[in-house]
């Protein structure tokens, strides 16, 4: 009953239709089937055969029952019934909306923009003006008409910063009421301390309806991730602590894609977690945001800050065989692995290996040919990070950046007067502003600069006592930054140091192109993207204002300053919805009985309706066909359709037909060059000797196929006859493995370089050998030698002794014969390839009615008459095999059995 | 290399199905009538006898005369052996099939089955209509197989206008569905020719039975003409009359003419058919010889 109750139509008038059902039924009843149709010869002995009754509806009750639900589920659907409870709107007076839309409202907001038009649309058709106040938005106490109504709460959508429901609060405050409102409060689950004196203001005003999400759909935000040994660590927390809830996280990179991704928990009664993402240092250096699945909110979005892509970084030191824990190579190499690609070795070493970053650890004068290196490779934009030491003390050369005295100052040794000092706050202008300083890095030994006017302007980290500990100059495109101290912790403290890793992590940024001053505290970063209140990146708007570097951990998102990436491209910083002082408190009770979001959606059954009628006639239409004797038609159909299924992959190859009758007769075959003349005369040359052979043999071959060496099967053809000509393209590497399986298959390719042409001086860079190699040269070859006198070919049918074609003379090549007891061979024996020159088809070429179509040289009936031998000798060797061999030892083995 | 057009074997080679059905056919029934071969059909020699005034000279055989005083005749008697021709009507209405198979698939069949029989028998056979004149030999009877089976089939429903030879016997294997005075006009024209003959009327089952039901629409065998009966059962007991009012006009006007009606169903076995054709062809040429 309730499910009825819950059913309401769109056009309920359509309804009426429904009374049509009954004539539908009658229709159906009186129509006679249609006929069935057979063919029948002695149709002149049915005329004039009088049949007085007709086939009463053959209808059966259960087809003409599912013809009437199909009209009856057409007629329901046009009415556009819907199940679900609609909105229902109480008083007469104004609507008030009001809609909480911070990032905490955007993870549910199809419910609640639901729920939005739904009221809009239910306050429009009553007439009642709507006030549409928007907590994360400035509110707006205006009494909206229908059409305002609909454009505002189209427009709305959550936004990436926490609601203000004290602007609310203040809103209300000047409103003056006429008459109560009804007011429907879409909150987000989530207390910022203002709820209850909302709650309170609104009861005021007129009758309070508040909407929740359901429990388990809490709100909840990423509060900070820390980078750890083993991967990432990423603090979550959530409104409410009621229930456990459970769910998954990806780390994205740059491009997008998933780099990880971990489940996390909240138990029951606790509303913070924290999950942890086991992912490779490397891989840490290339994610870019965090975010929790199937949680579109801002505050479900970690943005993490863009360092420096990965840079080559060479490593040089002026000391050798230090032990490791003295060497500052060692720390440098601990330091940076993370975010570099490390190489050591010698200065020119590196340099050739075009390293963007050098390193020069306690090198004080950089020798010979290296300093011309060095200073080019600084000049062309490289980065020359250099440590003192031992060396650089007793003198440097001139690529540092400010003049070096010789010597240094010891602090805080036996015999100094100073202690040890600690590090000056970093100046604002320095790229290393911003880094917190740890208290316990001291500094003993450093080297000093000549005092000069330039010297503060150079110097990015200084002593307490104003020393300068850090100095840089800009060289060319590139730069050059000293360290005044140590790259091991010999000289100072801080080579031990966090500190140590993040200001060469800023330095290595420098060698990305940019600008030191972005890199520093006072620096305003503009926004480059934002996102937006569901937490995808969006570019900038001009809303969004630039932030002071140093001011980006501590600022508090809002319509100024979404979250989003801040600063110089390749070098942004992120800021977040949610840090790691995001509390989100629950909405505890406010004296209102909340109503949920969820299943307030009404279910629309038209489509389905539809779907149903079509399926239901479809089933008519089937069953008729049955019904008026198609069934074995339907069943030759399935057959077909199997057989079309079955067959598709074999139909679908298109040399089906090539493969087929290569296969099914025995045929001559050539290699279609591409060359059309060449092409045509060797298919007249097969065709002429295919009619010698089928006139003088017992093998009558059909007419003769043209082979496509790169694109047909060979291994149908016995012998394969291949004209070489200049002209011929290249073969690709399938085609030779293909040449090369059939020769060793045992296919037999005759080559005809047709270079006799020239006569008989011939030398090695004829056109047709020039060719062969040109083809062929890549193939494993057999040895071949000149066919001896006793060579099967010479006796496979005929007896010749010279193997002319259009040109006499020449040597043919074959297969070099097995010297003595040599193993048996594959391919029956027969020479995989016959090499000549002697333009053997031109010979054996016909016209079509079997007159020859080229003269011999030098000429008469007896050479061509020759040539037809050599070619019918050629075409019994390649088809027959060792047998025609084994034919001369018939008269010993006669002899042998007589005795 | 050279085609060989009508050779045999190809011939051969080009018509196994209907030619190994027909061959196997009619070696079923000669088992039963082997003795039959001696029964007079001619043979190149039949008798000698006395030259009689008005022999012709060419007609005296020498070699035999040679021997005795008297002049020998060498009777020609196996000039006078019957020439069978054979003829199926192949209308579109013969390819009608309620079974599995045609009418004009079993009329090729039985007449080919017949002209195997008659060629063993020493009969000379023909297809009516062929150019190829009557001869005894395998190979007349397997290039009536190729016309019958291989060949797409003549759309006569009745014999073509070509001349007959005197004294022949004419076998008709058809559906007689063309109109009764064609069917008449053609026997009549070659009774002119003296021929004895038979018509075989080969008969689907569902021609005769009428089996079906309900509302139906009857199509021509040609396409065309359509009838449809709301209740084709209702008329099923007047269609049945009707056709056994067809077939016997036919056999009346078979017999009227001095011809020979045999009916034969495509469900019943062609063996029966062929045994009774066979008898009465034999049996008729007895009497005629």
């Amino acid at each position: 009953m309730n499910l009825f109750a819950s059913l309401s139509f769109g056009a309920p008038w359509i309804l009426l239709a429904l009374i049509v059902l009954p004539a539908i039924w009658f229709l159906l009843r009186v129509t006679p089937p249609l006929p069935r149709r057979v063919v029948f010869p002695p149709l002149k002995l049915l005329f004039g055969l009088k049949d007085e009754e007709q086939t009463p509806a053959g209808t059966p009750w259960w087809l003409m029952l599912l013809r009437l639900v199909a009209a009856a589920a057409v007629i329901l659907a046009l009415a556009s019934p819907q199940l679900g409870r609609t909105l229902e709107l109480g008083g007469n007076g104004p609507v008030m909306l009001v809609v909480d839309n911070g990032w905490t409202a955007a993870a549910h907001w199809q419910a609640r923009a639901g729920l939005l038009r739904e009221a809009a649309d239910l306050a429009a058709r009553k007439n009642r003006a709507v006030m549409l106040l928007a907590t994360a938005d400035r509110p707006d106490s205006d009494l909206l008409d229908a059409g305002r109504t609909d454009r505002a709460v189209r427009a709305l959508a959550p936004r990436p910063w926490l609601a203000s429901r004290s602007a609310v609060l203040a809103a209300l405050g000047k409103l003056h009421v006429s008459k109560p409102f009804e007011i429907l409060w879409l909150s987000d689950g989530a207390d910022d301390g203002n709820a209850r004196a909302l709650a309170a203001t609104l009861a005021k005003l007129g009758h309070l309806r508040l909407f929740l999400n359901h429990a388990g759909l809490e709100p909840l935000a990423l509060s900070g991730t820390a980078n750890t040994v083993a991967g990432f660590e990423t603090g979550m927390v959530r409104a409410g602590s009621a229930g456990a809830r459970a769910g998954s996280l990806t780390v994205f990179g740059e491009q997008g894609q998933i780099l990880a991704s971990a489940p996390f928990r909240f138990e029951d009664g606790r509303n913070k977690t924290a999950a942890r993402i086991a992912l490779p240092l490397e891989m840490r250096n290339e994610a870019a945001s965090i975010a929790v699945n199937g949680e579109d909110s801002a505050g479900a979005v970690e943005l993490l800050d863009r360092g420096a892509p990965r840079r080559a970084v060479g490593l040089a030191s002026g000391t050798s065989n230090e032990e490791p824990l003295l060497s500052g190579v060692y720390y440098l190499e601990r330091a940076l692995s993370p975010y570099a690609d490390l190489k050591q070795g010698t200065i020119s070493e590196l340099l050739s290996r075009n390293v963007s970053v050098l390193i020069l650890s306690d090198i004080g004068k950089i020798a010979g040919a290296d300093h011309a290196r060095v200073a080019k490779f600084v000049e062309d934009g490289g980065l020359l990070i250099r440590f003192a030491g031992e060396h650089t003390a007793s003198g440097t050369d001139d690529l540092v950046p400010v003049a070096l005295r010789a010597g240094g100052r010891y602090l805080g040794s036996a015999l100094a007067w100073a202690s040890p000092q600690h590090l000056a706050p970093f100046p604002e202008s320095s790229p290393f502003g911003g880094l917190a300083i740890p208290p316990d890095v001291t500094v003993s030994r450093q080297i000093l600069a000549e005092p000069s006017v330039e010297l503060s302007a150079h110097s990015w980290a200084r002593l307490a006592d104003g020393t300068p500990m850090v100095t840089a100059a800009h060289r060319g495109k590139g730069w050059i930054v000293q360290f005044h101290v140590s790259a091991a912790p010999s000289w100072s403290t801080l080579p031990m140091s966090g500190l140590y890793v993040e200001m060469l992590r800023r330095l290595l940024t420098l060698s990305t192109g940019v600008d030191p001053g972005e890199l520093a505290a006072n620096a305003t970063l503009p926004a480059v993207s934002v996102l937006d209140g569901f937490g995808r990146a969006t570019p900038a708007t001009a809303e969004a204002q630039p932030i002071r570097a140093g001011a980006i951990a501590s600022i508090e998102p809002s319509r100024q300053h979404p979250p989003g990436l801040y600063g110089a491209p390749g070098a942004e910083r992120a800021l977040n919805a949610a840090s790691s002082g995001t509390v989100l408190l629950p909405l505890r009770a406010l004296g209102v009985k909340p109503e949920f979001y969820a299943s307030r959606e009404a279910l629309p059954l038209q489509t389905p309706l539809l779907l149903l009628a079509a399926l239901l006639l479809l089933g008519d239409f089937v069953i008729s066909l049955i019904l008026r004797g198609y069934a074995p038609n339907l069943k030759r159909l399935t057959g077909a359709a199997a057989l079309l299924l079955v067959f598709h992959g074999g139909a679908a190859r298109a040399d089906d037909a090539f493969d087929m009758k290569a296969a099914l007769d025995t045929r001559l075959a050539y290699v279609v060059t591409g060359v059309a003349d060449v092409d045509a005369m060797s298919r007249a040359g097969l065709v002429g000797l295919g009619t010698a052979l089928s006139e003088r043999t017992s093998y009558v071959p059909l007419e003769p196929m043209g082979v496509h060496l790169e694109s047909d099967d060979l291994s149908f053809f016995p012998l394969l006859y291949w004209p070489m000509d200049p002209r011929e393209k290249d073969l690709s590497p399938v085609a030779l493995s293909k040449i090369a399986d059939y020769m060793r298959n045992g296919g037999t390719l005759l080559i005809d370089t047709r270079d006799l042409t020239l006569g008989a001086t011939r030398g090695a860079n004829n056109p047709g050998e020039a060719t062969l190699r040109r083809l062929l040269g890549k193939l494993d070859l057999p040895p071949l030698a000149p066919v001896p006198p006793e060579h099967v070919l010479t006796k496979s049918f005929y007896l010749i002794s010279s193997f002319p074609g259009r040109w006499e003379g020449g040597t043919l090549w074959a297969q070099a014969l097995p010297q003595g007891d040599a193993p048996v061979r594959g391919g029956d024996g027969v020479s995989p390839v016959i090499i000549g020159g002697n333009d053997w088809a031109a010979a054996w070429a016909v016209d079509p009615r079997g007159h020859p179509l080229v003269d011999v040289s030098p000429g008469g009936p007896a050479q061509r008459e020759l040539a037809i031998r050599f070619g019918i000798n050629l075409v019994m060797y390649a088809l027959t095999g060792n047998y025609k061999a084994d034919q001369v030892y018939v008269p010993a083995i006669l002899q042998r059995l007589g005795k | 290399m050279a085609a060989l057009p009508d050779s045999a074997e190809s011939l051969a080679a080009a018509l196994p199905p209907l030619m190994v059905r027909a061959e196997r056919l009619a070696s079923a029934l000669t088992l039963g009538m082997h003795g039959r071969r001696k029964a007079g059909i001619g043979q190149s020699f039949w008798q000698f006898h006395h030259y009689r005034p008005g022999d012709a000279a060419a007609a005296i055989d020498w070699r035999q005369s040679a021997k005795s005083q008297h002049l020998y005749v060498r009777e020609r008697e196996w000039e006078a052996a019957q020439t069978v021709w054979l003829w199926r009507d192949g209308s579109p209405s013969m390819r009608f099939a309620s079974g599995a198979e045609s009418k004009l698939e079993r009329a090729s069949l039985l007449a080919l089955a017949l002209g195997v029989l008659l060629v063993r028998g020493g009969e000379r056979i023909a297809l009516y209509g062929e150019r190829e004149a009557p001869a005894n030999s395998r190979l007349a009877y397997r290039r009536i197989g190729y016309a019958l089976g291989e060949r797409a089939p003549a759309d006569d429903a009745v014999p073509p206008e070509v001349p007959l030879p005197k004294n022949a016997q004419f076998v008709w294997f058809g559906d007689f569905l063309a109109p009764l005075e064609a069917i008449e006009h053609a026997i009549r024209r070659l009774t002119r020719a003296n021929a004895g003959g038979r018509l075989v009327h080969i008969i689907d089952p569902a021609e005769e039975d009428f089996p079906y039901l309900g509302r139906t629409r009857f199509e021509a065998a040609n396409g065309g003409e359509t009838h449809t009966l709301g209740r084709a059962e209702s008329v099923a007991g007047a269609y049945r009359t009707r056709f056994k009012a067809h077939a016997e006009t036919v056999a009346l006007l078979a017999r009227k003419l001095g011809w020979n009606y045999t009916a034969h169903r495509t469900d019943r076995p062609p063996l029966a058919a062929l045994v009774a054709l066979y008898a009465d062809l034999s049996g008729g040429h007895r009497m005629a010889g």
